[in-house]
């Protein structure tokens, strides 16, 4: 197999340099501790493929960091800000581009998995809004301070954030091979459920009216069109041979608790440094 | 996405006394002039564009998610649907991303093929967004020739890579197929058609016109701060006087060996948006012409095996696409997933420009200055 590694990372001589040599990277570097007097402490710094630097920031500095980043440091522009779920943490990225001085520098401040917050960059960079909502849509983080923190890409009734590793797009559901056949009594109703998925059978002349559309995902606004719509619930009878379903219309048989504890302990080994 | 009960007309009083009330125009999403399932929610009062609210979403298809889900390679697919107008640029930012997690590089032939197939489809998209951008002035003739010169390009990508769209033509470690017999031949005879006939003929229709002109030139002003500010990147920026290209400024691949003139114009209007589109498709014909010329020999993929694993770690990797930067973000946990892939679309970032753009413009000016942004709702919404 031929792999010759080209880059490795944090190798004192990365070829990959050409456009940002040595010294353009060494100069950031030391600009870079000016948030090091910022924070009080050494904060930890990376280097990535393609010349890019990583430096970690405490949560509660980051308005000031940035504000230093700006003013001081001439790091301009935010391209992108990133959510990433660590499952033990939950980390918001910033990558923040300097046009005057060719740098690129990545800020990663971890949150707490639980209720994940922190301030808004949108007083100084107003790229931050609408980069900000998307996060705060997909991975559920905070934005504290953002003049307009609503769901930007989904509709505003979803319930759940998508890019949480607990979120699950086909939910787990303890499936009987025996029963992988409609049973009599849901054939008849003309309909079953299958995990969040209500699958209506549909027969010829029979129950047009609450027909919804086969295989329709029933994520967000559907699971209260199944709270509280008009389609026929099934009674707890017809739902057995496919698990119980909570009055909210969710099924808790999908995952466990000890499923997601087996889960985290197979993740934990495998998260990235 | 947004609720109905968000957008309630407001009552005022002008100066001279008279109570009037705000008008709630919903334009889209199904609208010929947003360019796909953008709705915007304009508060006008009279003609006037008191606050605009684009809701977006429609057509969010959770492609990060899915890259979590799929093999590295199967990502490759996907993400032609994200740009739809310029999927080989796509294609190329998502193996750029692996190769740096896998510490690989593409052979230099590949790397050359990367250059020739991205600027032939800078000039795809490039040309869709000037015959549209006509059409949405009432120029129905540009979009016609533009259509039917972007129709030789996809000719020329279907025989190259099988399919006129989603390519699915980069593979990590390289591309997928070399250049078929004639190819070349075929693309430098397009070349000199375009370059000597299409573009003359686009630009007298276009640059010269009284009405074109009139509709876009000081309209839409951005100017140099706000641009950066508000993180636009592309010929948006550039026409605002700003020389920022990827390309240029963290050249990859072959464009280390080939060196880009950023095309750049100060006046920040609709009309310079244009312009810069313009001028850059006569820079890709340039570009492609010199790649063609010093096309080196040599296998066009990298040999990786069938499971990719890189090795656990993170990287941020950046193209100038057709509308600006376009990056994917992406941590590898070692396994043969992606464990986040986070992509960041020029249009996404370049569309929350508008509402501040439109404060203020008459309702006339609306199309054309959503226009100049030149957005793919594929890249918005992703």
């Amino acid at each position: 197999m031929d792999l010759t590694p080209v880059r490795g990372q944090n190798s004192e001589n990365t070829p990959d340099l050409i456009a940002y040599d040595r010294n353009h990277i060494n100069t950031l570097l030391s600009e870079l501790t000016a948030i090091d007097q910022l924070i009080g402490a050494n904060a930890p710094k990376k280097m990535l493929p393609a010349g890019m630097v990583s430096i970690d920031i405490p949560a509660e500095r980051l308005v000031e960091a940035a504000r230093l980043l700006r003013d001081t440091l001439g790091f301009e522009m935010l391209s992108c800000v990133t959510g990433v779920d660590m499952i033990d943490h939950i980390e918001s990225l910033y990558h923040f581009r300097s046009l005057q001085h060719n740098w690129l520098l990545q800020v990663r401040v971890k949150l707490q998995a639980d209720n994940p917050s922190v301030a808004s960059l949108v007083s100084l960079y107003p790229a931050a809004n609408w980069l900000e909502r998307e996060q705060y849509d997909l991975m559920g983080i905070t934005y504290s301070g953002h003049p307009d923190l609503r769901r930007i890409l989904l509709e505003d009734e979803f319930q759940g954030y998508p890019l949480r590793k607990s979120f699950r797009s086909t939910p787990l559901v303890r499936h009987d091979p025996a029963t992988t056949q409609v049973s009599a009594v849901q054939a008849l109703s003309g309909e079953h459920i299958r995990g969040q998925e209500r699958i209506v059978t549909k027969r010829f002349g029979q129950g047009m009216e609450e027909r919804i559309h086969p295989g329709m995902p029933t994520f967000g606004s559907s699971a209260e069109y199944l709270k509280t719509g008009q389609g026929v619930i099934p009674t707890p009878e017809e739902q057995l041979p496919l698990g119980p379903v909570s009055p909210t219309g969710v099924p808790e048989a999908t995952i466990g608790d000890e499923g997601k504890a087996v889960e985290r302990e197979r993740r934990a080994d495998r998260l990235p440094e | 996405m947004a609720t109905e009960a968000t957008f309630r007309p407001g009552t005022f009083v002008d100066e001279g006394g008279l109570r009037s009330e705000e008008m709630i125009l919903n334009m889209g999403p199904q609208h010929p002039s947003t360019h796909g399932v953008l709705r915007l929610v304009l508060t006008l009062d009279g003609e006037t564009v008191i606050n605009c609210t684009p809701v977006i979403g429609y057509l969010h298809r959770g492609m990060e998610k899915i890259f979590e889900n799929r093999p590295y390679m199967g990502g490759i697919r996907y993400i032609d649907n994200a740009d739809y107008l310029s999927p080989m640029l796509n294609e190329i930012v998502y193996a750029m991303a692996t190769e740096q997690l896998m510490g690989i590089e593409p052979p230099r032939r590949a790397q050359y093929i990367r250059l020739i197939v991205g600027e032939l489809e800078r000039i795809a998209s490039h040309l869709v967004a000037i015959g549209t951008y006509g059409l949405d002035l009432g120029a129905t003739t540009p979009v016609v020739w533009c259509f039917r010169d972007r129709e030789l390009i996809l000719d020329m990508f279907e025989s190259l890579s099988g399919h006129r769209f989603t390519h699915n033509y980069m593979r990590v470690g390289g591309v997928m197929f070399d250049f078929p017999k004639g190819w070349i031949q075929n693309c430098e005879k397009w070349l000199d058609v375009f370059e000597k006939k299409s573009l003359p003929d686009l630009e007298g229709l276009l640059t010269g016109n009284e009405i074109f002109e009139a509709r876009t030139e000081g309209v839409g002003y951005i100017d140099p701060q706000q641009a950066v500010a508000y993180g636009l990147t592309g010929p948006l920026l550039r026409a605002s006087g700003v020389n920022f290209d990827v390309r240029v400024a963290r050249p990859y691949g072959a464009y280390r060996e080939i060196a880009v003139i950023p095309q750049i114009r100060q006046e920040g209007d609709c009309f310079a948006r244009y312009r810069v589109k313009m001028d850059e498709m006569r820079e890709c014909v340039r570009l492609i012409r010199t790649a063609l010329d010093r096309l080196p020999g040599g296998s066009i993929c990298q040999r990786t095996p069938i499971a990719l694993r890189p090795q656990r770690g993170e990287t941020y990797a950046s193209v100038e696409s057709a509308r600006g930067e376009e990056s994917i973000y992406m941590i590898s946990d070692g396994s043969e997933y992606p464990y986040r892939a986070k992509l960041r679309g020029p249009s996404f970032t370049n569309l929350q420009i508008l509402p501040e753009l439109l404060r203020g413009n008459k309702i006339g000016d609306v199309i054309a200055i959503l226009g100049s942004i030149d957005i793919v709702l594929g890249d918005v919404d992703r």
